[in-house]
């Protein structure tokens, strides 16, 4: 396997980054419903999937024109691409974010369930790449790789996936340390008359993410970081021509007094419990992301870590709660200020998703293009 | 007590409503969902009186489990019987997606694992374990399932294809009246009996002489597991009509592509029954009215019971005396006849119980 640091400029050629292209928004789904995520251990939470809740989120997502709605994986939740096959029919435009973890399934498995997925969908699907993640969970599916290895394994799994995606089709053969696949051919397509696989989406703070993403990906999520510390983080991504992308919580009010007191709200209504299962993630998780997220929140006494960027949450909801605090103004302004160092999508969570949702829709995202529209025309 | 006679038909698939027989054996209208025409005939067969949909597996067809889901919606008493080769995913994740549908559609999925029948089509997937090890990797793969659907909380297993700790999952499995999926079993090797056996709750073979069935199922009887065969059915008013129809399968302009795609793949399978039935294809009538005479053709599964429902009928009661109790049917037209079966065959059976 070549080096990842050689393939900077092998990124897919179909996404370069485009300061003229509107910005994508996508939210997080799995735990619609749940008033309390991530608050509770997962221990406690229940796997059986809220569904009307979901759909109920789903169908605001199609109102306000979100681009995709992020189905997260884990022992805790229901099966992402299953679940997805449900909530697809009952909804039409929004597409679905499915999570997948490498380790666990043959690759051409994994495609054919996509692609079936997406011809059922009329293509609404995206697909999103796991590599970090706690190992102890990870051995309740038969999975004991350690860390490096699950590192080059992704890397051989998207090597053989966008085989099967690749325009120009035929027989896949591939033969590496982890999958070793012989004349593979898979009859259902991703599309008919369309793309001819899913977007890639990647996660991880780590450069190894970093290179991947570049590798395979069209756009790699990372956790929120102030601009000034992010740009200079992002920019071999950047220039890549692979896209980032954003991982943040929402907190929007009327004005900014009523946003800082709605999360300071949050952190006390979830309280000491919420700090514990925290904890008892954080000690179990081996993912560089999370990690360095934590140490963000633990490094900063305030709380903010720009007038906009909070971090309260963080030791008690973890590192998807940090989150842009603010009015709509604010917030538009500050998703611009990421849009001008090369951020060009935004994963979002709100508290609770479908209120975040209704305000971001109705309030943030037509600043958003409007201000987009007028740099367009400067 | 022989359990009580259920009835499965193969689902529709995408080309199949237009009746045509493709020149090869993997179709490619096959393998992209027809939604509406499958909808359209899961509803009828809920009406119809069928048990389950058999939702088939394979490289040239989507995925069954994402398929079914999207059907799943829009039935309500109809069960699916999701095909699944073992060995291609994480067991513990298997059962994540088959709890997922369960909660989302009543419990309404059954499963049918089969250990795959062609030594090139699995290395597609990255498998390149022989036939006997495929068992044996099925027999640890059930063990994990049933141990997550038998209610531990924490499930530990060491095995020579598996090692899990602490294996568990948050969403259960959710039925009106089970804890864990209806487990079906196919496969005519001695591996994919004993393997039945232990741990499926029905094992499914290809259709073959009443006595041939009678021999091989006994055992597995004896262990407490249904046996259902795999078999289809061609039903018409008179018995010379019903010949006709299953002859002129035969009359296909396509006709002599499929013999050589057929025979190129029984050459290249593993598999002991799809192996037996093709010697078994030697002959046009296996006796009664159970015919051979597409086989060679059409494969394994076009072994069907010719003839007037009253034919059909008796046939299937041979086949009930020595212990079959389900089938799962399909016939030509594939549509027409799983509706000549219901409205003609079924009420036959009922009077005679």
């Amino acid at each position: 396997m070549t080096s990842f640091s050689d393939d900077l400029v092998d990124g897919p050629t179909a996404s370069r980054a485009d300061p003229r292209k509107p910005l994508r928004f996508h939210w997080s789904l799995s735990q619609a419903g749940n008033p309390f995520r991530r608050a509770t251990q997962t221990e406690q939470t229940s796997g059986i999937p809220a569904f009307q809740a979901q759909l109920e989120l789903c169908r605001f997502a199609d109102e306000y024109r979100i681009d995709s709605v992020l189905m997260a994986i884990g022992f805790a939740r229901p099966d992402p691409i299953v679940l997805s096959a449900a909530l697809g029919r009952k909804t039409q435009r929004v597409k679905f974010m499915v999570a997948c973890r490498p380790g666990l399934i043959s690759p051409t498995s994994f495609v054919q369930q996509i692609n079936t997925l997406s011809l059922l969908l009329e293509g609404r699907v995206h697909v999103n790449l796991v590599g970090e993640h706690t190992p102890r969970e990870l051995r309740y599916y038969g999975d004991w790789l350690p860390r490096e290895g699950r590192c080059s394994r992704l890397d051989e799994f998207l090597t053989v996936c966008r085989a099967f995606w690749a325009e120009e089709g035929g027989e896949v053969n591939f033969s590496g340390t982890y999958f070793h696949i012989e004349g593979g051919r898979l009859n259902t397509p991703f599309s008919i008359g369309g793309r001819h696989g899913p977007e890639i989406y990647l996660g991880g703070n780590s450069e190894q993410s970093a290179a991947l993403a570049i590798r395979h990906a069209d756009c790699l999520w990372r956790f929120a970081e102030p601009p000034g510390r992010l740009a200079p983080a992002i920019a071999p991504v950047v220039r890549s021509g692979t896209e980032v992308g954003l991982l943040v919580s929402l907190i929007g009010r009327s004005t900014r007094d009523e946003a800082v007191l709605a999360a300071r709200d949050l952190v006390e209504r979830l309280g000491d419990s919420a700090h514990d299962a925290q904890l008892n993630f954080e000690r179990h998780t081996d993912a560089a992301a999370f990690r360095s997220t934590f140490a963000l929140a633990r490094s900063c006494d305030t709380g903010w870590a720009t007038s906009n960027l909070w971090i309260g949450a963080v030791p008690f909801l973890g590192a998807p709660a940090i989150a842009l605090v603010g009015a709509a103004d604010e917030i538009a302004d500050t998703l611009l200020e990421y849009k001008a160092i090369g951020v060009t999508q935004f994963l979002f969570t709100g508290w609770p998703d479908d209120k975040e949702m209704t305000f971001f829709g109705e309030k943030i995202a037509p600043l958003v293009r409007e201000r987009e529209r007028i740099e367009a025309h400067a | 007590m022989i359990a009580p006679l259920r009835f499965h038909w193969r689902l529709i698939q995408g080309g199949d409503v237009t009746g045509k027989i493709t020149r090869d054996r993997v179709a490619s209208e096959a393998a992209l969902p027809e939604i509406a025409a499958q909808t359209a005939f899961c509803r009828e067969a809920e009406q119809l009186g069928i048990d389950s949909v058999l939702v088939d597996i394979g490289v040239g067809k989507p995925d069954p489990i994402v398929l079914a889901m999207v059907l799943a919606t829009a039935t309500d008493r109809l069960k699916f019987m999701v095909a699944h080769r073992p060995g291609l995913m994480s067991p513990t994740l298997f059962v994540q997606q088959v709890n997922t549908f369960s909660t989302l559609a009543s419990g309404r999925i059954t499963l049918n694992f089969v250990a795959g029948h062609s030594p090139a089509e699995q290395l597609y997937y990255g498998d390149n374990l022989p036939h006997d090890e495929r068992y044996e990797r099925m027999r640890e793969y059930l063990t994990i399932c049933r141990r997550l659907w038998s209610g531990e909380t924490i499930v530990d297993f060491a095995g020579r294809h598996y090692r899990i700790e602490a294996g568990r999952g948050r969403t259960p499995f959710v039925a009106p009246d089970r804890q864990a999926p209806e487990v079906y079993l196919g496969g005519g090797s001695g591996s994919a009996r004993e393997v039945a056996s232990e741990l499926a709750d029905c094992w499914l073979r290809f259709g073959d002489t009443v006595e041939n069935i009678a021999r091989e199922s006994a055992p597995v009887l004896v262990n407490g597991s249904e046996v259902g065969l795999r078999i289809a059915c061609v039903t018409r008013p008179t018995r010379c009509e019903a010949v006709r129809v299953a002859r002129a399968l035969l009359e296909s302009r396509e006709i002599h592509r499929r013999r050589e795609s057929e025979a190129a793949f029984v050459k290249g399978s593993d598999s002991e029954s799809v192996r037996h039935v093709y010697e078994l294809g030697e002959s046009e009538w296996l006796g009664g009215c159970i015919w051979a005479g597409a086989v060679r053709a059409l494969g394994a599964t076009s072994i069907a019971l010719v003839g007037t429902p009253g034919d059909v009928a008796n046939e299937i009661l041979k086949f009930r005396q020595v212990g079959i109790s389900q089938f799962i049917l399909h016939g030509w037209p594939k549509w027409e006849e799983m509706r000549i079966f219901c409205r003609e065959v079924l009420p036959l059976l009922k009077s005679s119980h």
